[in-house]
């Protein structure tokens, strides 16, 4: 089985009801990485993570995992290697906390220990007390969290959230990067949308700028984050304050 | 309260086989019971007659509908992730019931013996595939579920068409009692026939029960789960026409136990879409079994038809669904 993801996007195109919402993207993600996705409304992040994810099919361009095409691997392979968590997952039936989260578990068949990874996801996301309730009774935030948890149970090397951090409260969004994190630093790979730059400059490694589907910038968040790019690209003026490597961003207005 | 769930299915399967003996007693004519039983299914006696080769495979054809008709609305609802969906919704039933009915027009139908199964069987596949086809590749339940509408108000339009030019009143009346579902007059030979497709329609269907658990977090999730391709909803909706469509065929259209069971037992199974499919159809089997002791037992100048029971059972259903998401339940 194979514990890392390495990934390489080339010249990644892609069209929808005839608009190019990705164009010539080439990119890579490596184990140990904490990429983040960035950019304003429109710019292509849910598309590109959705054809990282193999939900959707480039119109052109590669995307290999462990430089094998992606295409090529069987889904059910390739559901181990990956997981993924959409913008928006509303559970059609009311499971509980705990068997929402177990689903993430489908890719491995039977899983002998399957109550106690459960447990431990749901953990990490501080979601002890979620594991019993329906989900449809939790609020948005929760179920986020719950939805999280299911993005975590399983074992796969490549992790691909988007906006994982939308509906939740602050302390659990630290708490959420945290997390994500560590389990970067473990060896797997991990794309994020974010649309919070400051926490994308304060626990990613590597940032993709992308804006009207392409992308405009990538590297660190320090080589990235300028005031002159981010004027650029969402219109506002703005300061990085950067301490030990890590930024606060600080909005001063439009531009 | 997960161990009530499993009392609660416990109790719903140990009242089939009572209501099957409650079924047997069932009839218009008193029988030796006890003596038929005795006297084996080849006896010529005729209470054994009347036990063994009319009232055994009508409850047993009532039990084995109900569970197709149960597992099909499971699945349709798990499949399109709607509550409401049901086999009539994608046009499986209407597609039997008009290969049957163009049998009917001609007065073929009950001459025609294997056809009449044989032909509702195929109009269902037909249905589902136009369906399938319409919707195109890939396709998000929502469009799913407006094909479906299409096909079926299309096969609706034909329907009425045929009826509209019925050749005689009699061919009128028989399509009309054959659409309003019943299980009377049926033996083994319809039996025997429905049996193997409604059996290949319930493995087709557990081979997908991942499936439709990982539906329940929407198709972009399921495909990342690794449920991605045609195969996966083609053998759902295979399954469900194969059980459906068989189950039409040797029945007529019985509406609503597709709609009602799914509801009523999806509390039992923890809302699981895959454990939905073999609770529903126990739960079908022996609703559909109780309706027809309730039809054997009803005294009238003309047989009651199964049909019009289950929709009596479907209507204040809706009201109820109505009433519950009013005050704030979910649907």
């Amino acid at each position: 089985m194979t514990l890392s993801a390495d990934v390489t996007c080339r010249e990644l195109g892609l069209l929808r009801h005839g608009q190019r919402v990705l164009d010539d993207i080439t990119c890579a993600f490596r184990p140990g990485e904490l990429t983040a996705v960035v950019g304003p409304n429109g710019a292509g992040k849910s598309s590109l993570l959705q054809v990282l994810a193999g939900v959707l099919d480039a119109s052109g361009g590669t995307v290999s995992i462990n430089e094998q095409p992606s295409q090529s691997i069987p889904a059910a392979e390739r559901a181990r290697l990956c997981a993924f968590l959409p913008q928006s997952e509303l559970p059609s039936w009311s499971v509980s906390g705990a068997d929402l989260v177990a689903l993430g578990l489908l890719p491995w068949g039977r899983v002998p220990d399957r109550d106690e990874r459960v447990r431990t996801a749901l953990e990490r996301v501080d979601g002890k007390d979620f594991a019993q309730r329906p989900v449809t009774q939790l609020s948005g935030g929760e179920l986020r969290r719950v939805q999280l948890a299911r993005l975590l149970v399983g074992q796969a090397p490549l992790l691909i959230a988007d906006e994982p951090t939308a509906a939740l409260d602050i302390r659990h969004q630290l708490q959420l990067l945290q997390t994500l994190r560590g389990i970067a630093d473990s060896g797997k790979t991990v794309v994020l949308a974010l649309h919070d730059l400051s926490l994308a400059a304060r626990y990613c490694d590597r940032v993709l700028l992308l804006e009207g589907g392409r992308l405009r910038a990538q590297g660190t968040p320090r080589d990235v984050f300028t005031p002159a790019m981010i004027g650029e690209v969402y219109g506002v003026s703005c300061e990085f304050r950067w301490r030990d490597g890590e930024a606060e961003f600080v909005v001063f207005d439009l531009i | 309260m997960f161990d009530n769930n499993k009392i609660a299915l416990g109790l719903l399967a140990g009242a089939l086989p009572l209501a099957l003996v409650a079924a047997l007693l069932s009839g218009p004519v008193n029988i030796d019971f006890a003596a038929a039983l005795q006297q084996g299914w080849r006896s010529e006696n005729s209470d054994a007659v009347i036990l063994w080769q009319l009232r055994l495979p009508r409850a047993l054809l009532a039990i084995l509908v109900g569970a197709a008709l149960g597992m099909g609305g499971a699945a349709m609802q798990g499949m399109l992730r709607n509550p409401l969906a049901e086999p009539a919704l994608l046009g499986v039933s209407s597609g039997a019931a008009l290969a049957a009915i163009l049998l009917l027009y001609y007065g073929l139908a009950w001459q025609s013996g294997w056809w009449l199964p044989l032909l509702a069987i195929g109009g269902a596949f037909i249905a589902v595939l136009s369906v399938w086809l319409l919707a195109g590749r890939g396709a998000s339940a929502s469009r799913l579920v407006l094909a479906g509408v299409a096909i079926n108000a299309f096969l609706s339009a034909l329907m009425a068409l045929a009826l509209n030019y019925a050749p005689s009143m009699f061919a009128m009346q028989e399509i009309v009692f054959w659409l309003l579902g019943s299980l009377a007059n049926r033996g083994w030979d319809q039996l025997l026939l429905a049996l193997p497709f409604i059996l290949a329609g319930g493995l087709l269907l557990f081979a997908s029960r991942n499936y439709l658990r990982a539906l329940t977090l929407g198709e972009a999730t399921a495909v990342s789960l690794g449920f991605g391709g045609r195969r996966y909803p083609l053998a759902l909706l295979l399954g469900i026409a194969a059980a459906v469509g068989a189950a039409v065929a040797v029945a007529g259209t019985i509406g609503f136990i597709g709609l009602v069971v799914p509801h009523l037992v999806r509390p039992l199974v923890r809302q699981d879409p895959a454990r939905l499919l073999w609770a529903s159809a126990l739960c079908g089997a022996l609703l559909l079994l109780m309706a027809d002791i309730f039809v054997l037992n009803f005294v009238g100048a003309q047989e009651l038809r199964i049909g019009a029971v289950t929709a009596f059972l479907g209507a204040p259903f809706f009201f109820w669904l109505i009433v519950s998401a009013r005050r704030g339940g979910a649907l």
